[in-house]
């Protein structure tokens, strides 16, 4: 194989096609088995293929080696593509440029036709019109040529510009209790939580949650500002999500000579009380409890209506009690007394810094542009000779010729 | 009696009202009678009103558009589908085509009717401007897809009436059926290009991340690949006919089974039930 030959298969069509088609296969399979899970996942759940879903990384599709190809290929593919039709194209641009009808167009023009009247109706229409020795010739939308161009590009940005964001982007996530401090030093401020709180409906369910926080500088500036969903936080180029939230609740245990231990648990979280052997598992924080049918504990609302705490203990391992606590109740086992004391609102915040979304935006928008162009605002040509009229269009061949043949019939019933 | 009511009242007139149209328009292509065709206009115009009248009532029940439960977009999907139909019709004025666009929107009418229709409070990630662009492109884009699809089955159709000998008929001429598919593709696809780029903006805002190939997403990206093979084999490899009506009809299937599949089968953040 040459290397105009291997050029030529790498920037054609054939090869886009099957691109496509295996780009959209390989994300099926994304959509379809559990992604990132551990290898004996896979091994277990699906014994006679899971060592072909590991090794051909079925387990992690999107960021696997063989997707990667896939993408690389898409790009040379499309970036070839694109150099090779573009000259054309600007070519068909120039305002002298005028194709040839096809020899088996029909021919729309009509007996009662007159030409100065119909010239005038695609004037109005923003044809522009060159006259010619048999008659004249009108055109639109030449800039339609470039239509799938801009589309490419804009798809080459996209890819590129998600990728490469991707690479570079910082991200985390952090909870925070009212007062705490998050530094961020490698960006130089720090962000405070000054109040989280609950929007409830009528009916006590969560409408929305919110963050006040302020962000503290060095130099002593500060300024505050809330977050919600939808309602990020920019602070320089990082931007901060409202994400989760959730209770934090005090336990304190107090053991048989006074000395005193206390830790903030979360829901399904244990804790581990080295002088009693005692693990201390917090079920879950219900604020307004209620008992299924079944007899498991759920709360109607997050307003802390009917507080309770529902835990277990585990001593050497072994489960030695299930108990629903009040708040403040103390619990006896043994020479050990343990209470939840109270219960905290905390926020969960998500923060992202990534220079790929504004390329990703840029691609979006040319992507779209060019879609525009290529269908509605596709190159448009009107041959019109002495008992002629033919159209001239790749795009939408019927339709446009439709659209002529009623301007036609318009220009016959003014002649008329 | 209160707005719930009359809503599901217009909204039970409606489906009824798509339902006779589609067995109008079937009679129409079977008996070739004009009024019979024009009787089926009516219906669906009748219905279509209706249903509209219908999701103005929700609007106003709920204080914002129906797009967030599998029943409201279902609701807006089938709406989606008659409306552009009706464009379709008033640009061109092929009665036949309801015969297989019609029948789409009483399916997915009939989805529709047997999903909870309560009207629940946005959740918080609903909660943006976003949606009413995002779900609003994707009503579109969708119903453009069922119509395209629909133009496609006639044209199978056509072609198989005229392999048999069938003379007289009153679907619009294949050809005519092939180019009006390609060009409402090219329309759906447009807005479902739309639809993934304004995804991907709301998606920043509310989840940090613009794409985190979610099975939503990626269905979307996988339809809108579907669709990206046809327009190019049909632009640069002149692909018409037959291959070109089955692919829009693989097509729909995929749009399709981003709307129901992907709700019902796999874990997704966008399972807004």
């Amino acid at each position: 194989m040459t290397i105009d030959n291997f050029i030529r298969r790498l920037t054609s069509l054939g090869l886009a096609i099957t691109l496509f088609i295996f780009i959209a296969a390989y994300s099926i399979i994304g959509t379809v088995l559990p992604q990132g899970l551990q290898r004996e996942f896979y091994m277990e759940s699906y014994p006679s293929m899971g060592s072909i879903i590991t090794s051909l990384q079925f387990d992690q599709v999107y960021s696997s080696w063989i997707f990667r190809i896939l993408l690389f290929l898409f790009i040379v593919n499309l970036s070839g593509c694109t150099l090779k039709i573009l000259p054309g194209q600007l070519k068909k641009m120039n305002k002298d440029h005028f194709p040839k009808p096809k020899p088996d167009g029909d021919n729309l023009h009509a007996e009662n036709m007159d030409l100065q009247i119909f010239r005038g109706i695609l004037e109005k229409k923003k044809f522009r019109i060159v006259e010619d020795e048999k008659g004249f010739r009108a055109s639109k939308h030449r800039v339609g040529n470039i239509g799938s161009s801009i589309t490419h590009l804009g798809i080459i940005i996209i890819i590129l510009g998600s990728f490469i964001g991707n690479m570079l982007a910082q991200e985390g996530f952090f909870n925070m209790l009212p007062g705490d401090i998050k530094g961020f030093p490698e960006y130089g401020f720090s962000l405070r939580l000054d109040d989280f709180k609950l929007g409830f409906r009528d009916n006590g369910t969560v409408d929305q949650y919110y963050s006040d926080v302020t962000v503290l500088r060095p130099e002593g500036e500060e300024w505050s500002d809330t977050l919600w969903v939808n309602n990020p936080l920019k602070v320089d180029r990082v931007d901060f999500y409202q994400t989760s939230y959730g209770w934090a609740n005090s336990l304190s245990i107090l053991g048989p000579e006074g000395e005193e231990e206390n830790t903030l648990l979360r829901n399904g979280e244990s804790y581990f009380y080295q002088p009693g052997h005692l693990t201390v598992y917090l079920y879950g924080y219900f604020p307004n409890m209620a008992l299924t049918s079944m007899g498991e504990p759920i709360t109607m609302t997050e307003q802390e209506i009917n507080p309770y705490y529902a835990v277990i203990l585990y001593e050497f391992g072994n489960h030695v009690a299930s108990e629903i606590l009040e708040p403040g109740q103390e619990y006896q086992f043994k020479d050990f007394t343990l209470a939840f004391n109270d219960s905290q609102l905390y926020t969960g915040i998500t923060y992202r810094r990534d220079f790929g979304y504004i390329f990703v935006m840029l691609g979006s928008l040319l992507m779209t542009l060019g879609l525009v162009f290529s269908f509605y605002f596709y190159p448009k040509h009107i041959l019109v000779e002495e008992n002629s009229v033919r159209t001239i269009t790749r795009q939408n061949t019927w339709g446009f010729e439709y659209q002529v043949r009623q301007l036609v019939q318009q220009s016959v019933e003014k002649e008329e | 009696m209160d707005l719930v009511y009359f809503e599901e009242l217009m909204f039970t007139i409606a489906f009824g009202g798509y339902t006779l149209s589609s067995i109008l328009f079937f009679i129409f292509v079977a008996m070739k009678k004009e009024r019979v065709g024009k009787a089926a206009i009516g219906l669906a115009m009748a219905g279509f009103g209706i249903h509209t009248l219908a999701i103005v009532l929700r609007v106003i029940e709920s204080g914002r558009l129906p797009f967030t439960n599998q029943f409201e977009f279902a609701t807006s999907f089938a709406w989606g589908i008659v409306l552009c139909y009706l464009v379709l019709h008033f640009a061109y004025r092929f009665t036949g085509v309801g015969a297989f666009v019609m029948p789409m929107a009483f399916l997915v009418m009939g989805y529709a009717s047997m999903l909870p229709k309560e009207i629940k409070p946005l959740m918080p990630a609903l909660q943006s401007s976003w949606l009413y662009i995002h779900v609003g492109t994707a009503v579109v884009s969708y119903g453009s897809f069922a119509v395209a699809a629909g133009l496609a089955a006639m044209y199978l159709i056509g072609e198989r009436q005229k392999a048999s000998g069938d003379g007289k008929t009153v679907l619009p001429k294949s050809e005519v059926c092939d180019y009006l598919s390609y060009r409402v593709i090219a329309f759906g696809y447009l807005m479902l290009t739309l639809v993934i780029v304004t995804g991907a903006i709301w998606a920043k805002y509310a989840w940090s991340r613009y794409w985190a190939w979610d099975p939503k997403e990626t269905w979307s990206l996988i339809t809108w690949l579907i669709y990206s093979v046809y327009i190019h084999l049909r632009f640069n490899r002149g692909w018409k006919g037959k291959p070109a009506a089955w692919f829009a009809v693989i097509g729909f299937i995929s749009v399709i089974f981003t709307f129901i599949g992907v709700n019902n089968i796999l874990p997704s953040i966008h399972s807004y039930r």
